[in-house]
């Protein structure tokens, strides 16, 4: 479904911004990304760069830093988790994330406490698609997916 | 993968002096996407606005003009950086320079300084950049 061409997937997790989503991974980590909204407002992505694997991420400690042509800044950490991997293609070709933010996933992290704990601070279902749908209309977002 | 791909940097703190204002707009936003980059990869970022760059923190300024034709304004690049948590300070020996008043300061501003502010900022970081 989508708020201003903006796409919004139900079953993920997102923060009070809607700039980045999470998802429950079987192994007890959490996939994490940037939102439609997140990728249009930043422009076209030139770079991105991931804390190392292992390092602890306290709330409010970026996981990644992005770079556009037009826009910097970091892809923020809403709990206590420690970086397990990167997505290497992303690092690699960080203009996956402007051509499907959802798939394209930045990092795997696992929560310092228990999942259910990290999510609990995080927005689904449908609370989550009327606060997204909400900033898109506040701030007049209109997201465009496939620059290249 | 190539290893620079990945962050491991140190916290550092860093102060960049901004001195150039509306009469150099090409050189008004690049300072403001350094410090997000910076803050965001955990540097303590502080902006000094001083010379004319104080007027780029004047009400309604930064709002008015780009650094390139059809860009962001400078203000977009402004909040982009304090979104990114770079704290901001204005020069207050610089402001009769330019006829503005504590009322006339932008919001986004953390605080109104002297220049002995500034010295203790340089004094105590690791790096320091002047634009």
């Amino acid at each position: 479904m989508e708020c201003n061409g903006c796409e919004f997937r139900p079953e993920l997790y997102y923060d009070d911004q809607y700039q980045i989503w999470a998802r429950r991974e079987e192994d007890g980590t959490l996939t994490v990304g940037m939102t439609d909204i997140s990728q249009t407002v930043a422009g076209k992505i030139l770079h991105v760069r991931v804390r190392r694997p292992g390092t602890l991420r306290p709330i409010g400690k970026p996981v990644a830093t992005i770079e556009s042509g037009k826009w910097a800044g970091p892809v923020p950490n809403v709990f206590d988790c420690v970086i397990e991997d990167a997505n290497h293609d992303v690092l690699d070709d960080p203009n996956l994330l402007n051509i499907e933010p959802y798939e394209a996933w930045i990092a795997r992290v696992r929560p310092s406490a228990s999942v259910d704990e990290a999510l609990s601070v995080m927005v689904t279902g449908d609370a989550a698609q009327a606060g997204y749908c909400e900033r898109t209309r506040r701030e007049d977002i209109h997201c465009e997916r496939g620059a290249r | 993968m190539a290893d620079h791909h990945y962050l491991d940097n140190e916290e550092k703190s860093v102060v960049i002096v901004m001195t150039s204002g509306p009469s150099t707009a090409n050189r008004c936003a690049t300072p403001f996407y350094i410090g997000a980059i910076l803050a965001s990869m955990e540097a303590d970022v502080s902006i000094f606005f001083t010379m004319e760059a104080v007027k780029l923190a004047q009400k309604g300024v930064a709002e008015s003009f780009a650094a390139m034709e059809g860009g962001k304004t400078i203000i977009e690049f402004i909040r982009d950086a304090k979104a990114a948590g770079v704290k901001l300070y204005v020069c207050r020996p610089a402001m009769p320079g330019y006829k503005l008043t504590e009322s006339d300061i932008i919001d986004e501003v953390d605080e109104i300084a002297n220049a002995s502010k500034m010295a203790d900022l340089i004094l105590a970081c690791d790096k320091s950049m002047f634009f």
